[in-house]
């Protein structure tokens, strides 16, 4: 089968000539051509299920209609995806379909992304022929942390079921009864209690299971959609981040509304974990947007445009009285590959600092798929780029340090305040980058607001050592700016090596500039 | 000179006007009072506010909410009216209702009337006949924009 994939067949659909692999199935074909054949319970993740019979299509030589989900093409193989007979089939089966579908999409959160609404559109359209009542059955079923079930919605398409079956493993759900009473539910009470279960929602073709982290709080078609790579753990799964661009007159409550996943064989397949998920709330809260100066001297009101000259003008007065030793680094592993390589360049090749830290979250638990237990999404890059990661050390960081900058808001869970405050009360001139609000911002002397991973460009390094860019999909809040940025300038502006920072006038430019110096992220450039 | 001649010619000219009309409307109204039907109707005052002309049926005024049997809003916060609205003066915000027949019911539903054009095209969109433009109310003017702004409390009734 597997020295056959290659192999390329042609077959027609609607007459037009399609190149397929041979093996595959008429659905995936035509998908690959871009023709869309409805289906419902069929699912890239899964074998095919053939339990919605939408996918009907017409084949030449066969007597009845067949399933595009789990037919195999065949050379020269003549498919009808919408002749008369197919788009009648779907018609009937579409009108069974909702014979016992509630059409409460005014109060259901699927409405707008919703299959089968979409084929209603597509091909239905018709009166009802049932006078019969519709059964009655669970609306506002919770089963699982954060999903609730609507019997009356479900098509019993058993993705659900599928899902928890082949990639949990842990089959919380069944379908229970049979005929016209079948339906999914859990077993005795025990609810979906997985790390992955927000997933269901999403795979859900109706509006049967939904999230009760998104519920009714708006709708999905004001959302948009920005792709991007989830920063919660170290396995750099992508998503989309679906935000609410706003409302001219009226103040939407929140900026992003969900994480779903985006499809990656290579990472995360079409998953995403519940931590991913639902963890988004760093986007939002507490996001600092302005310059924060605590203390300055002299009249210097600092700006972006001239934040780069003070910082540079404090570094080459420490540097040319060959008192290096006196700058001190924290920073985190939630930077970018392209920024932790312009601080290792900066402060480690240009200007020889050996007091440099990692400040970071502390670990947390793997689930064994998806989910590292690194809580941070780039440690690997910076081990690749030739830092050493040393948690910080409060005493080596008070004794002598006369400037020290500091990345990230991590700092303060990792000690007592008190501490805290008595090592940086040491520091003569310190700078904090930062993206939230935080205690922490006081004990600083200037608090820079920068971007987060979702609002810049770049690229992260996963645990397994796959470099993956991202592009914004949010605009960062205020007058936040990314962190390539600033120390693109400050490069530029320290003058050791100023003919190589002009040069980098993107996170792309630095990558490529990373491939030349370092051979693991060549290969990735290629 | 002869520029201000023909400014008076022009007011001269604009009185018989004046006067053609409302001979005109004199006589027909005459005809009409006496019972005579005519063609022409010939224009009437009313005198307003004193005096109001009856609003047809389907004219749109004010929006008003409608409520279940229970009193409870008919909206179920779809926010197809707020989607619809051509000059975004909708917002609406759901919440849960503990009944699972109903489960969503708006929390705010906030119109901008000092934005509303009166297109109606939130009544056309609804898809449970909870919002109708028919309560005849169209004297709508108020002393700041803040008054404009109706909430639950205002469009219920």
């Amino acid at each position: 089968m597997q020295e056959k994939a290659n192999e390329m067949i042609k077959i027609f659909i609607d007459k037009e000539p399609v190149e397929a692999e041979q093996g595959t199935t008429v659905l995936k074909a035509a998908e690959r051509a871009g023709i869309h054949i409805p289906h419902l319970c069929y699912h890239p993740a899964f074998p095919p299920e053939g339990s919605c019979r939408m996918c009907l299509v017409e084949i030449e030589g066969f007597p009845k209609l067949e399933l595009a989900c789990s037919t195999v093409v065949k050379d020269e193989m003549k498919i009808s995806a919408k002749s008369e007979r197919v788009v009648k089939a779907r018609k009937a089966v579409l009108e069974f379909l909702l014979a016992e579908h509630p059409l409460d999409c005014p109060i259901c959160d699927k409405a707008g992304d919703c299959k089968l609404q979409d084929y209603y559109d597509e091909y239905g359209l018709f009166e009802s022929q049932f006078k019969e009542a519709k059964e009655k059955r669970e609306k506002k079923l919770k089963i699982g942390k954060s999903l609730i079930l609507d019997q009356e919605r479900c098509v019993l398409c058993t993705r659900c079921v599928r899902f928890l079956k082949e990639v949990t493993t842990t089959q919380d759900l069944g379908v229970f009864h049979r005929g016209v009473h079948s339906s999914v539910n859990i077993y005795e009470g025990a609810a979906v209690e997985n790390n992955y279960s927000g997933n269901l929602a999403e795979i859900c073709p109706v509006g049967a299971i939904t999230d009760e982290d998104f519920r009714f709080k708006t709708r999905s078609w004001f959302l948009k959609e920005g792709e991007s790579i989830c920063p919660l753990c170290s396995r750099g799964c992508n998503i989309l981040i679906e935000y609410h661009p706003g409302f001219p007159r009226f103040e939407v409550p929140k900026r992003v509304y969900r994480i779903k996943a985006r499809e990656n064989p290579e990472v995360n397949d079409f998953w995403v974990c519940d931590r991913g998920r639902y963890g988004y709330s760093y986007l939002d809260e507490h996001r600092a947007d302005k310059i924060i100066m605590n203390k300055i001297e002299g009249e210097n009101v600092l700006t972006w445009e001239n934040i780069s000259e003070y910082l540079g003008e404090k570094i080459k007065r420490l540097s040319s009285a060959k008192k290096t030793s006196g700058i001190a680094l924290i920073l985190h592993t939630w930077l970018s590959n392209e920024e932790l390589f312009l601080l290792h360049k900066i402060f480690k090749d240009d200007l020889k600092v050996e007091k440099i830290f990692f400040a970071d979250l502390p670990q947390g638990e793997a689930d064994g798929y998806l989910l590292t237990s690194e809580t941070s999404p780039n440690r690997r890059g910076a081990q690749e780029i030739g830092f050493d990661i040393k948690p910080v050390d409060l005493d080596a960081l008070a004794s002598g340090t006369d400037f020290l900058l500091a990345f990230g808001p991590f700092l303060s869970g990792l000690f007592s305040p008190k501490d805290l405050k008595a090592a940086l009360n040491t520091v003569k001139r310190k700078v904090l980058f930062s993206s939230y609000t935080h205690e922490l911002n006081s004990l600083f002397d200037i608090v820079l607001p920068v971007a987060l991973i979702a609002e810049k460009e770049g690229s992260l390094t996963n645990v397994e050592g796959k470099v993956q860019g991202f592009q914004p999909a949010l605009e960062p809040p205020g007058e936040s700016l990314p962190e390539w940025k600033v120390l693109s300038d400050l490069g530029k502006e320290l003058g050791i090596d100023s003919k190589f920072y002009s040069e980098l006038p993107s996170p792309e430019a630095i990558l490529i500039e990373m491939g030349k110096k370092i051979p693991f992220f060549k290969k990735k450039n290629d | 000179m002869i520029k201000a001649l023909r400014y008076f010619i022009e007011i001269i000219r604009g009185s018989f006007i004046t006067g053609r009309h409302f001979a005109s409307n004199f006589f027909f109204r005459c005809l009409k009072v006496l019972g005579i039907k005519t063609k022409r109707k010939g224009a009437e005052t009313i005198q307003y506010p004193e005096q109001r002309k009856e609003i047809a049926s389907r004219h749109r005024s004010l929006h008003r909410l409608m409520t279940r049997p229970d009193g409870k809003p008919r909206c179920v916060a779809c926010m197809l009216c707020v989607t619809v609205c051509p000059s975004e003066c909708i917002y609406v915000e759901a919440a849960e209702d503990p009944d699972p027949e109903i489960q969503k019911y708006p929390a705010k539903f906030i119109i901008d009337l000092s934005r509303c054009c009166f297109c109606g095209f939130c009544v056309e969109a609804c898809p449970e006949d909870a919002i109708r433009m028919d309560t005849g109310n169209v004297e709508l003017a108020e002393y700041s924009q803040d008054d404009m702004i109706y909430d639950l409390d205002k469009l219920i009734r």
